[in-house]
């Protein structure tokens, strides 16, 4: 596996900026670690609590623009391809899912544009939250950085991950990485199985509507949950007026609001905490399993750490298998 | 592509938060500082869309000033001319008090010194003042009488050490969300919770004792609180003996306010006030907040000593997880106090009738003299205003139209002035009766500090221009005084505004732009290479022993009757901010919350044979509003309550303009009213 240094990472990312608008983990000036250019900050290769996918679908960006006098014009098109460094194992996951959904029907443009032209890198090894290592995705993108002990070891799926893979400059080293990293097949975790119980009790209908009433009472509806969920696609749609033109944006929204439902009668089929809760944690662990085969949550922990009163999905589908799975 | 960090232009509670610009210069989101003390990469939902409103289409971007009675686009010139001209004229006829100058608690400390240093050096009057006046003036009052200092003693994480938690009259988790989730968290690991909110708040629904005290009868419930305390012998005498005063009296006033006494008046069960009791005397570390619930009563300050009193008595002062916890209602209520929008005293509450205070300020500010006797609250000039005695309003960021008590006598008071100027972001209910407006940069837009609830001094930086030819008001402010011939307002950036603040306030002494570029710093903070202050009253209280206040209770000035059988009370909701003006204008939040409403219990509406969602008319001795039915457990019978947010129903065209006697705060959360299905 090639290796390199981080200069030589540095080096490489350098070394395409003409070609690439190159995205990458820095650590801003209070240590909050995000996707940004180089020179944003210093490189700080790690988890990233915003989703990176944002890349491609930002939190809130423009549809188009309306003149008054009738042109519709859509944002312009970015100069150079993105190359966005910093997804985990979870998040290619997440990406595939996102990617499946605006490329689903009518494929969504302002998604696609930017989403095909880019260049993908995963991230794993001892990058994680206190040392932990990351599982390797092994795909799901053009390459992964796969970090030990301060070096970088390149592994490359795609004809773009090789051509890229060719412009780094590092050492071919056998043993790399040493120790359990290496394997790409990943021991499902604890909390993979953990989810997977809680998905299998939601469908089989072993929670009580009193659980989600329950739960509903701690949801102060910030609406993280949705917000920093890779998978989660949802967004509203706002048109601004001035006298010369007319601007339509999209917005992350949030299932957790009871505007997102509402009908315009003003009854609510999602009218109260308990089902909103419910459908949250429902629609991650039950709707998608029966839909597309595979649980919504691909276990990246951000709502967790997002949740202002812990009830994130780990808290809930703990308490769902505590209280509701068969005793052995 | 730009990430900048500041603090969320919302509540007190002072979440830091990143403002992502895109390459064309939109605000492209919100992120949470992952790192700072108090967000910890969590937002509420309005920090979450803090970005949205700023580029709305409604932004004021030019002066306007009225002519043929319509505002009509002018140059900065001619509306800074013309505000000076027409100030400096009704000052010539009617004295230099006839102004009034309105400051802005969601401003920055920069831009609230500058009113106030505007109000003083240039036009020659203590007639200032800001919206503290409607949420805390009598937690100012009230606690530098019992503690010598009217700020949250403690910080928002000392709730970690806490063990048992009072919440009185503070809906937290709506509107100071990242402290009411706190509280949650606290509760979840095993914190004792006890909660008086006649509402079934979240907090109430998740207590161990949710007390539902009738509204207006907080000091009968925490007298006998205190009685069953000293009964049971649960006071912390030593904490009593060596650090307070006044106990003899203390002790004298609530031996009369048995629980069963109170119980009548609080409408709580005599066993739930003796075990709240015992429960929050049983606490090694018990930390009290409160909020509007407590401070918005014509008995507003007397209700702040009650909690002083039940705090001292109970030795909760001092220590990580004790303190009592006034929760600053705005992003910087607690800096527009410091600063000195207020009547009666400069920065750092430094009196204006101390000579050597003025000497002080006159000497640095280089005018000859500053005027002594203390001003007009907001309240009281707004009735100066409708006697006619004030001639002239200056508002810089607030809408009194929405936000202040009996809005027909606001109304009236206003369209009586002579000469109205406000400077906003967003046209509004206000500006709308205004002779000139001026367009300001909203926080987005420009550079400062806000003071938390928790007294943290940390920075707001600019991370878009301002829109057309808005500037930040502290620009404004320093043009406006150059224009009256006053040089001494002009500075090249918001950093050197501060270094003069600090330099003439003590209790911002060591604050300064490179100590709080990434963690901002806790007052007293008097030079520096001082710390910062996480907990007041420490070793002693600010005033050296903490002083008992024994109260009394008073019945509210207005109360249900034959004729007005509903008990009324106003407040806001978690989705809308204060009048609206920019939560309006955010899409997800405004989807949340479309229109007036009134909560109603569902036995009122059967009686009345209201249903859910239907308009209904709510009519006070004031005044009348139409707002749809909401039909909920949450308010008891006999309760209406009616959030503020909303011009099309104004909460404040119903209630009633009686104020504190000592703070002149409003009592917004009792009158009487009566309701109807609309016809």
């Amino acid at each position: 596996m090639k290796v390199l240094t981080v200069r030589q990472l540095q080096a490489f990312l350098a070394a395409i900026a003409g070609d690439y608008d190159v995205r990458v983990p820095v650590r801003l000036p209070d240590g909050t670690r995000m996707l940004a250019r180089p020179a944003e900050g210093p490189l700080d290769i790690g988890p990233l609590p915003r989703k990176p996918v944002e890349v491609f679908f930002p939190q809130q960006g423009l549809v188009f623009t309306a003149e008054a006098a009738g042109d519709i014009r859509p944002p312009a098109l970015a100069a150079k391809p993105l190359f966005v460094l910093g997804f985990t194992a979870a998040d290619l996951a997440g990406l595939a899912f996102t990617d499946r959904f605006f490329a689903a029907g009518l494929p969504d443009d302002l998604y696609g544009n930017r989403r095909q032209t880019a260049a993908i890198v995963g991230i794993a090894g001892s990058c994680g939250a206190e040392g932990n290592r990351l599982p390797v995705a092994g795909g799901n993108c053009d390459l992964e950085l796969i970090v030990d002990n301060g070096a970088y070891g390149v592994a490359a799926y795609t004809e773009t991950g090789r051509a890229l893979a060719a412009r780094m400059r590092g050492e071919e080293r056998e043993n790399f990485p040493e120790g359990s990293a290496t394997d790409s097949t990943a021991p499902v975790t604890e909390i993979r199985r953990m989810l997977q119980r809680a998905s299998d009790l939601l469908l089989a209908d072993r929670v009580p509507e009193a659980f989600w009433t329950e739960m509903a009472d701690y949801c102060i509806a910030c609406t993280a949950c949705n917000l920093v969920c890779p998978t989660c696609t949802c967004f509203g749609v706002e048109d601004r007026c001035w006298p010369e033109r007319t601007e339509r944006s999209r917005m992350w929204d949030s299932c957790q609001l009871d505007g997102f439902m509402r009908e315009a009668s003003g009854h609510n089929p999602l009218g109260s905490e308990a089902l909103r809760t419910r459908r949250r944690i429902h629609h991650k662990l039950a709707a998608d399993v029966v839909r597309w085969g595979q649980l919504g949550c691909v276990a990246c922990g951000r709502c967790d750490t997002a949740c202002p009163t812990g009830i994130g999905m780990f808290a809930v589908a703990k308490e769902i298998v505590a209280r509701y799975a068969e005793k052995k | 592509m730009k990430k900048v960090l500041t603090t969320c232009p919302y509540c007190g509670t002072g979440c830091a938060l990143y403002l992502l610009v895109d390459d064309d210069g939109r605000l492209a989101g919100v992120e949470p500082s992952a790192t700072h003390p108090t967000s910890r990469g969590r937002l509420c939902v309005k920090g979450w869309n803090a970005h949205a409103f700023v580029r709305h289409p409604d932004r004021l971007t030019t002066p306007l000033i009225r002519r043929n009675g319509k505002l009509r686009a002018a140059s900065w010139e001619e509306a800074l001319q013309l505000i000076v001209a027409r100030l400096r004229a009704i000052q010539a006829a009617h004295g230099v008090d006839a102004a009034m100058f309105l400051s802005s608690a969601k401003a920055t400390n920069e831009e609230n010194y500058l009113l106030m240093k505007l109000a003083r050096a240039v036009f020659h009057t203590n007639n200032v003042d800001h919206c503290a006046r409607l949420c805390h003036s009598s937690t100012v009052v009230g606690l530098a009488d019992t503690l010598g200092s009217g700020a949250m003693t403690n910080s928002i994480a000392c709730i970690d050490a806490a063990d048992t938690i009072f919440v009185i009259g503070s809906n937290t988790t709506e509107q100071h969300p990242l402290i009411g989730a706190r509280i949650i968290e606290a509760k979840a690991r095993g914190a004792r919770l006890i909660v008086a909110d006649s509402r079934r708040i979240r907090l109430g629904r998740l207590a161990d004792i949710h007390l539902r005290q009738r509204n207006g009868a907080d000091i009968p419930l925490l007298n006998a609180m205190m009685h069953v305390i000293l009964r049971e012998g649960l006071a912390d005498r030593a904490f009593i003996a060596a650090r307070t005063e006044g106990f003899a009296a203390l002790r004298a006033a609530v031996a009369a306010w048995t629980p069963e006494r109170a119980a009548v008046l609080t409408g709580v069960p005599a066993d739930e006030i003796a075990a709240a009791a015992r429960l929050f005397a049983g606490g090694e570390r018990a930390m009290i907040f409160y909020a509007m619930g407590i401070t918005q009563h014509t008995h507003g300050v007397d209700n702040v000593r009650a909690i002083a009193d039940l705090a001292l008595l109970t030795g909760n002062f001092g220590r990580p997880g004790t303190g009592v916890n006034p929760l600053r209602g705005q992003n910087n209520v607690q800096g527009g106090c410091d600063m000195g929008a207020l009547p009666n005293v400069f920065t750092g509450y430094q009196p204006v009738a101390d000579a050597a205070v003025r000497g002080k300020f006159a000497a640095a500010w280089g005018t000859p003299q500053l005027p002594d006797a203390p001003g007009l609250t907001a309240t009281a000039a707004m009735n100066a205003a409708g006697q006619g005695r004030v001639k002239a309003f200056f508002i810089l960021g607030e809408n009194p139209m929405l936000s202040d008590p009996d809005q027909g006598h606001v109304r009236r008071a206003l369209e009586k002035l002579d000469f109205l100027v406000v400077q906003d972001i967003f046209p509004t209910e206000t500006s709308a009766l205004a002779d000139v407006v001026l367009p300001a940069a909203c926080y987005a837009e420009k550079d400062g500090t806000f003071t938390s609830t928790e007294r943290r001094v940390q920075r707001v930086r600019q991370a878009v221009a301002p829109l057309g030819m808005a500037r930040a008001d502290w620009q404004i402010l320093g043009a406006l005084a150059q224009t009256a011939g006053y040089g001494g307002m002009c500075y090249p950036d918001a950093e050197r505004i501060m270094a003069e603040i600090a330099a003439l306030t003590p209790l911002y002494g060591g604050v300064a732009y490179d100590r709080i570029d990434i963690l901002g710093l806790q007052w007293p903070c008097p030079v520096r290479q001082h710390p910062g202050t996480p907990i007041l009253h420490a070793g002693a209280f600010s005033r050296g022993r903490g002083r008992f206040r024994p109260v009394e209770y008073q019945p509210p000035p207005e109360e249900p009757d034959a004729e007005y059988p509903f008990l009324l009370t106003t407040g806001r909701t978690y989705f809308h901010w204060h009048t609206g003006t920019m939560t309006r204008r955010t899409h997800l939040l405004d989807r949340e919350e479309r229109g007036p409403f009134v909560e109603l219990h569902p036995e009122d509406a059967a009686a009345l044979g209201i249903a859910d969602r239907q308009t209904v008319v709510i009519a006070t001795r004031r005044g009348e509003i139409a707002a749809q039915a909401r039909l909920t457990g949450k308010v008891a019978p006999g309760l209406l309550f009616v959030p503020f947010h909303f011009a099309e129903g104004a909460a404040n065209a119903l209630t009633l303009n009686a104020l504190d006697p000592e703070a002149m705060i409003p009592v917004y959360k009792v009158c009487a009213a009566r309701l109807r299905r609309a016809p």
